[in-house]
């Protein structure tokens, strides 16, 4: 039996999913309506860490429209078991519902309101009284360690949460001690956020009755959810479904609810009514998940002549102080470190630590600091060296002879084509006319910079509750093609790259093919849309649950015609003899004879025309790589920072849909350049956090975006039969450190040495005046 | 962010605004376009027992010719401002200031009357009246009286309008002769309030000396700014002054630049000192191609 | 404050409502009308998830009270649609070139660029990119949203 064509893989199609949302037919959580539905909204704490000293709710009754007010002291002691699938065993996470006796940060929620309406509930909050003891927050990483920091969590025993050792390691002292080149540098990384343009929501409806709950919540994991809520009110999961909506993007913020949406869900219960909740901006951005505040510590040592000889990193991540389960990439991060060079010797370590700051959250490639730090310590090696930092990296990079390369960490890259995408994202933005352009530009005095940095993302981790995802293919008596799947797509296209995997495995139109998710009901267990992994993990179910459909269409046609499986093949929606048309059968008439006579099938085969597979990939990472390239321009009366080109040379195997790929890598890319030059949630020395609208967090719009230009190498995945690698993290990972180094070489002839972030204008004027002086 | 319950008043005419004003006391506020009002409200940050909505009041709307100046109604939106061409001839930083006011969408809703009115330090058309020595036209049950703009912005969002007075409109004196006219913000994004900005009005005479200016920065004090020793060292000079001085020049003469996220009051300076080289600069090209 | 009526015109409909004074016209279109493509992003007029056309100019329904709307002619992202009921050029334009992935900021985007073409029918790269900034969109960075811009101005040509 031959594969059959590939006919839409691989081609730019047009997605499924666009006609409802381009006609404003899509159907958010919001957008749901259940009869005798109540509305929550939370009162939060406006101080960093205190002592709640009272709560007083007795004006809150006069309020039209009220019907509920709930403190710790009603909900907290109602959940079961607050825990996630795959908690990480020996580290306790801090949790609670509702703050009981003290604050912990600005924005936690110490009272819930229910109401007819969100309008009358935010009436209700006015109403409610809070009084805290104001005590001294510690907002610093560095200060929270010492040993008569203030606590965030009083019951622990110092605000480390997490220590990763890193081993003893005389190779690496050695190195370190008698290299010839030896550099340390301190890289920081300030507070940004993920910003979904859909803020969280959730409608929790408790039917007394039948003891059920139904959950719609804007998600990007259905059957966590399902899970936790199960537990959370001590129930079986068959007592709860729950139903993923259309969902307006989550970038990591979305994988595990909130304490505000299981309070949701607690209080469903005790009043036996729909409860919704629609977080709005200002809580999306002060009091929800807050990634990325991190620091690395880099020892790198290299000869004279660029070879890295070693490289030592010290992380110290910061975890707020309720981060959320498994926000914590200490483990990535010390593992992949080393990235897509040869460094022999190397150790890494990690620290995480509570600060009286909202929570730590994944975010799109959360162990990013690992890739900020190598990029950056690679070009401050280059920059001692008085070496281009392209020939540096061109020194050290790991190349096809190489392959398989062990890192010193024992992880193996099977494959990766770093090399290959750092030469064409060099020929792509002409790297050598750059250069002598800009000793022009420079003569001008214009600030010109060019910067670069070299990913390796780890995508499709198959890896304990992450290891599988399934997929159902069913072909309908009238030959219709329907996939239920465990993905949680919410804007990776997986109703149309699914559909087009499946497609070329039937051999049928695109337009015959529905794929759907996100219902507990309809759709197998699985760890929802996330870590880059749908194309790979998702995508070989997929393939391969629609492989058995085809077999047995091609039994049950080899049967009916008397060939072999091995003369057929399938195409235009029919199985036939090769070469003989003729001699076939529409999948419309398979199916029909499939349902309607299952005595005429081959013996043993079995019945329907529906397969399910679960599926994990070969190996417990699928390595894609890539190669950003940009140059910028700084204004240095205002410290403005414009890019002007921005090149991304991507390998991700086999491309599913073209315009997805690309699609990925730009949201990424804008997420990591509004990181670096726009976004910021500073904190004040009082502990409150500044950017609390859209007027103060800054997302970059369509005219800051620069122009994005793709070049793809596609080298297949071993891992999987579809050869696919996952990239949709790549962007948001690679983006900073090439804009960061950017931004460094324009200020480089100035003597300016640029090791924090962020850069917004007025931090590029500070550098510039700092030199000045 | 639901904003909190208020009444709400639709007066028909000019004169039933202002006798709701006058009626309604401290508690009331006037809704015209509402792009600065109403997010306030839903972000709760204010609060008002009644909201006096004149959007459609059709008298307080249009722009009106004199011989010597444009009288432009309160509740004009910016986007009529935006695509007047007899206006962008005759006051040409009303049609230079417009297309910087927020995004489009802003504007087919903001009014010119509410943004005087708001007084926000960082807005454009408060800036521009002060450049011009615009007069604003006001109404009480007192009567009508003319307000000029360097006693109308007392503080950061406070003017000199009373409680019960309606803005009417804004007169804007026309510029005849040799002149140019520019302005130039520096903003974190594309629409973004402005951290600092300078308003140039130039005039030369025959012998490209400089006749008169106006150089008005927003976006550093809390209230827009007339950069009066700046102004007062251009006068007379030759048109080829240096640009870069006047700037650092009209920094000096600021006391209390503000400070916030988007930038210390040292950083706003520097901005600011830019923002009047190159809004100077421009207007002399003008001017002198004139 | 009691509710008051308000009378208007919503994708060509007479529609005639009691609302509160406070309500948006935002939350009016998604709660009272049943129209919930018009979507919430931050309820203080900056991301433009929430654009309508009244009286056919883009604004920020967000930012206006029912009340205000009263006589207009609104228009939201389920009035916008083909002769054959079909996909408009613009929102065709959107489809082919991948500008957008969540949907999320999709209708807000395809109100505001709907109206500046028709008003704008030939906009230079920078007019187009400063119109367009006035939508906050986090999946796509722009590149496809620009690109439909784009290929929309090309296919009215």
């Amino acid at each position: 039996m031959t594969a059959p064509a590939a006919r839409f893989v691989g081609q730019r199609v047009a997605r499924h999913e666009d006609a409802r949302f381009l006609t404003g037919r899509g159907r958010y959580v919001d957008d749901i309506k259940l009869p005798g539905t109540l509305h929550a909204a939370f009162a939060r704490s406006d101080v960093a860490r205190g002592r709640i000293v009272s709560v007083d709710t007795t004006a809150v009754a006069h309020v039209a429209g009220f019907r509920a007010v709930y403190v710790a002291a009603d909900l907290n002691h109602l959940v079961h078991n607050h825990k996630v699938d795959d908690e990480p065993p020996g580290r306790e996470r801090p949790f609670r519902l509702l703050a009981d006796d003290d604050v912990r940060c600005v924005g936690e929620p110490i009272a819930m309101v229910v109401a007819d309406s969100r309008y009358q509930a935010e009436d209700a909050l006015e109403a409610i009284v809070v009084d805290i003891a104001i005590e001294d927050p510690v907002l610093d990483p560095v200060r929270a360690l010492e040993a008569d920091a203030p606590l965030v969590h009083p019951t622990t025993a110092s605000n480390a949460y997490n220590d990763l050792l890193g081993a003893p390691n005389t190779a690496l002292d050695e190195v370190l001690a008698s290299a010839p080149v030896v550099l340390t540098e301190i890289f920081t990384q300030h507070r940004y956020l993920t910003v979904p343009m859909e803020t969280r929501g959730i409608l929790a409806s408790w039917d007394p009755l039948r003891e059920e709950l139904t959950v719609w919540i804007s998600t990007q994991g259905p059957h966590g959810v399902r899970g936790q809520l199960a537990r959370v009110l001590g129930l079986d999961d068959s007592h709860v479904h729950v139903i993923m909506p259309d969902v307006g993007g989550a970038f990591g913020l979305k994988m595990h609810p909130s304490r505000e949406e299981l309070a949701v869900v607690v209080a469903t219960k005790v009043l036996g009514r729909p409860v919704k909740w629609i977080q709005d901006r200002r809580e999306n951005l002060i009091a929800d998940e807050h990634p990325r505040e991190d620091r690395a510590t880099v020892t790198m040592a290299a000869g004279v002549d660029g070879t890295l000889l070693g490289a030592k990193v010290d992380f110290l991540e910061v975890a707020g102080s309720f981060p959320s389960p498994g926000a914590s990439a200490a483990v990535f991060t010390t593992v992949l470190f080393p990235g897509p060079y040869r460094i022999p010797a190397y150790g890494g370590s990690a620290k995480t630590v509570f600060t009286n700051t909202s929570g730590r959250g994944a975010y799109r490639g959360p162990w990013m600091i690992e890739t900020l730090a190598r990029e950056l310590m690679i070009d401050c090696v280059a920059a001692r060296l008085g070496m281009d930092p392209l020939e540096l990296r061109r020194r050290n990079v790991i190349r096809d002879e190489d392959l398989p390369y062990a890192m010193p960490t024992g992880m193996v890259y099977d494959q990766i084509t770093a090399a290959a995408t750092l030469e064409q994202a060099a020929e792509k933005i002409g790297y050598d006319e750059l250069r002598v352009q800009q000793r022009v530009w420079r003569a001008e005095g214009r600030l010109v910079g060019v910067g670069m940095s070299l990913l390796v993302e780890p995508s499709a981790i198959s890896f304990g509750f992450m290891s599988t995802d399934a997929a159902i293919v069913r072909v309908g008596p009238n030959g219709k093609v329907d996939v239920a799947h465990t993905g949680a797509s919410h804007g990776q296209s997986l109703e149309t790259t699914i559909a087009q995997v499946v497609a070329d495995e039937l051999g049928v139109d695109l337009g015959q093919v529905r794929v759907t998710q996100g219902d507990t009901d309809a759709t197998p267990f699985g760890p929802g849309t996330g870590g880059s992994r749908s194309a790979v993990i998702l995508g070989g179910a997929a393939r391969q649950a629609a492989r058995e459909v085809r077999e047995r269409m091609f039994a049950i046609v080899a049967h009916q015609l008397e060939a072999s499986p091995a003369d057929l093949v399938i195409e235009g929606g029919r199985v036939h003899v090769a070469g003989t048309p003729t001699r076939g059968m529409t999948i419309g008439e398979i199916a029909h004879q499939a349902y309607s006579s299952p005595a005429s099938l081959p013996p043993g085969l079995p019945l329907g025309l529906e397969a399910q597979v679960r599926w994990a990939p070969d190996s417990f990472v699928t390595w894609s790589n890539a190669c950003h390239m940009c140059t910028c321009e700084i204004d240095p009366a205002t410290g403005s920072v414009e890019i002007l080109r921005y090149v991304v040379s991507e390998d991700c195997g086999v491309m599913i849909n073209p315009n997805v790929v690309e699609g990925q890598i730009a949201g990424g890319v804008v997420q990591g350049i509004g990181g670096v030059l726009y976004e910021h949630m500073p904190y004040d020395d009082a502990g409150n956090p500044l950017a609390s609208t859209f007027m103060d967090y800054l997302l970059p719009t369509a005219a800051e975006a620069p122009e994005i230009e793709y070049g793809h190498i596609e080298t297949p995945a071993p891992s999987n039969p579809g050869g696919h690698k996952g990239l949709g993290e790549g962007g948001a990972i690679a983006a900073p450190p090439a804009v960061v180094n950017a931004v460094a070489d324009a200020l480089a002839p100035l003597g300016i040495q640029v090791r924090s972030q962020p850069l917004g204008p007025a931090d590029i004027v500070a550098l510039l005046e700092h030199v000045n002086r | 962010m639901k904003p909190s319950a208020f009444e709400y008043h639709a007066p028909d005419t000019i004169d039933e605004a202002v006798a709701a004003l006058a009626e309604l006391g401290d508690g009331a506020k006037v809704l015209a376009g509402g792009q600065s009002l109403v997010p306030m409200l839903s972000l709760r940050l204010a609060y008002f027992d009644h909201l006096v909505d004149i959007g459609h009041i059709a008298e307080l709307r249009g722009i009106r010719n004199e011989r010597d100046a444009v009288v432009v109604g309160a509740t004009t939106i910016d986007a009529a401002v935006e695509h007047d061409a007899e206006l962008a001839a005759r006051v040409p930083l009303l049609g230079r200031a417009t297309p910087l006011v927020g995004h489009f969408q802003i504007r087919n809703r903001g009014t010119i009357g509410g943004s005087i009115a708001h007084a926000d330090p960082a807005a454009e058309y408060p800036a521009v009246a002060l450049a011009l020595d615009a007069e604003i036209e006001a109404l009480s049950p007192r009567g009508k009286r003319r307000i000029p703009a360097r006693s109308f912005f007392e503080d950061i969002w406070a003017t000199a309008l009373a409680p019960d007075e309606l803005l009417t409109g804004v007169r804007f004196p026309v510029w005849n002769g040799r002149s140019g006219f520019a302005i130039r913000e520096f903003a974190r994004r594309f629409g973004d309030f402005a951290i600092a900005g300078a308003v140039v009005a130039v005039q030369l005479d025959g012998d490209d000396r400089v006749e008169r200016c106006a150089i008005s920065l927003f976006g550093l004090g809390p209230t827009p700014r007339r950069a009066t020793a700046a102004e007062h060292a251009a006068r007379g000079q030759k048109a080829d002054i240096a640009a870069d001085e006047l700037g650092q020049l009209a920094m000096s003469e600021l006391t209390d630049v503000p400070s916030d996220v988007h930038g210390s009051a040292v950083y706003r300076r520097r901005v600011g000192a830019a923002m009047v080289h190159r809004a100077w600069s421009d207007a002399i090209v003008e001017a002198t191609g004139a | 404050m009691p509710e008051a009526v308000v009378q208007m015109t919503v994708n060509g409909d007479a529609t005639e409502a009691s609302v509160e004074p406070r309500v948006t016209l935002a939350d009016f279109l998604r709660e009272q009308c049943g129209l919930t493509g018009t979507h919430l992003g931050c309820e203080h007029g900056v991301c433009g998830a929430c654009t309508v056309l009244v009286d056919g100019a883009a604004v920020r329904s967000c930012l206006m009270f029912a009340l205000q709307a009263r006589g207009a002619e609104v228009t939201t992202i389920e009035g916008i649609a083909g002769p054959d009921g079909g996909l408009t050029h613009v929102q065709e334009a959107f489809r082919e070139e991948h500008g957008l992935q969540c949907g999320f900021c999709t209708p807000g985007f395809v109100v505001s660029v709907t109206a500046f073409l028709r008003d704008h029918p030939n906009p230079t790269d920078r007019e187009m990119k400063e119109a367009l900034s006035g939508n906050l969109c986090r999946c796509t960075g722009y590149q496809g949203i620009v690109n439909a811009v784009r290929r929309a101005v090309g296919a009215e040509q």
